[in-house]
């Protein structure tokens, strides 16, 4: 998993343009105010269904109507990787999708449409701009111990990187 | 009516094509990056007349802008924070917001009768500062001039 923050607004801009006005606005009223764009990759698919249901935000992800090499790339859960014989059917079951995604796409079916078989275990890439209130909302969802691993640990990743490039707005 | 930049997202023009080149590549990003900028500013408009023909206007929402809003009196900003959801408002006094909004709200709401004369003056103000210009051009053609 990786998650490269592409930019942000820096708070310190805002409050200049502010500072005329001579108010104080409160850290949680700016947060609407400050945007991020992250670029993420190898999650997987299970993954960026869980986040895209948080819908303030904007989303663009590899399409599987075009892209071939990630078809190759699985994420493998721990718990499926600490039991052998739990590895042993998930290998097998995805050699099977992806051998049937080929053999048909060899029969002339168009990838768009061959791309059904494919597991939701496979890796993706996507960037994502959201608002530091909405990552905030989305962090405390998905942080909390309920949550998935993957996209637990997802969220970290990209709250961490919020907080060290804005401090001010995560106190 | 006066609006004026507050700050807008990095090199918006490529931020789009970023987003592009994402749907339609397995490139990991620094790759993505590396192409766009050898091919340069052209090839952004380029992808951005394309993602306008399209209508696939999720990849401009990247482009993001904080503006500064006077004389927006609070029924309208009231108005607008209804209509499109993407846009926030802060309110700074009885007529002054803190805005921000993205670049397909800007092209939705441009053509409504509710946000026509809202978009204008942040169009005005972004081609002020010089900030998207290309986009502007591609996006509004001569509207923009």
């Amino acid at each position: 998993m990786k998650v490269n923050l592409l930019w942000y607004t820096d708070p310190s801009i805002i409050k200049r343009a502010l500072e005329r006005f001579k108010m104080e606005f409160p850290t949680e009223k700016l947060k609407e105010h400050i945007t991020y764009m992250f670029e993420i990759e190898e999650i997987s698919r299970v993954t960026t269904h869980q986040l895209i249901r948080h819908r303030l935000a904007s989303y663009d992800q590899e399409s599987q109507r075009f892209s071939a090499a990630s078809r190759e790339s699985f994420v493998l859960p721990p718990s499926i990787q600490s039991k052998s014989e739990a590895l042993k059917i998930y290998e097998d079951a995805l050699k099977l999708t992806s051998e049937s995604f080929e053999r048909m796409v060899a029969l002339g079916v168009p990838k768009e449409d061959a791309r059904y078989v494919m597991p939701h275990a496979i890796k993706t890439k996507l960037v994502m701009t959201l608002s530091a209130y909405s990552l905030q909302h989305i962090s405390e969802l998905r942080t909390a111990p309920q949550a998935q691993w993957e996209i637990r640990e997802l969220v970290t990743l990209m709250r961490d990187a919020a907080r060290k490039a804005t401090p001010s707005i995560w106190v | 009516m006066k609006a004026s930049i507050v700050w807008s997202s990095p090199e918006p023009e490529k931020t789009i094509a970023i987003a592009m080149r994402r749907c339609y590549s397995t490139k990991p990003i620094e790759e993505i990056q590396s192409e766009l900028d050898q091919k340069g500013s052209e090839y952004w408009k380029h992808l951005i007349g394309l993602a306008l023909r399209d209508k696939s206007l999720d990849v401009v929402e990247h482009f993001c802008l904080e503006v500064l809003i006077e004389g927006l009196p609070e029924n309208e900003a009231g108005r607008l924070a209804m209509y499109f959801p993407f846009m926030r408002f802060l309110k700074i006094s009885q007529d002054v917001w803190l805005v921000s909004i993205n670049a397909r709200t800007l092209i939705e709401a441009y053509h409504t009768p509710e946000g026509k004369g809202v978009m204008s003056e942040i169009m005005a103000a972004m081609k002020k500062s010089d900030v998207g210009s290309d986009f502007l051009q591609v996006a509004f053609g001569e509207v923009a001039n």
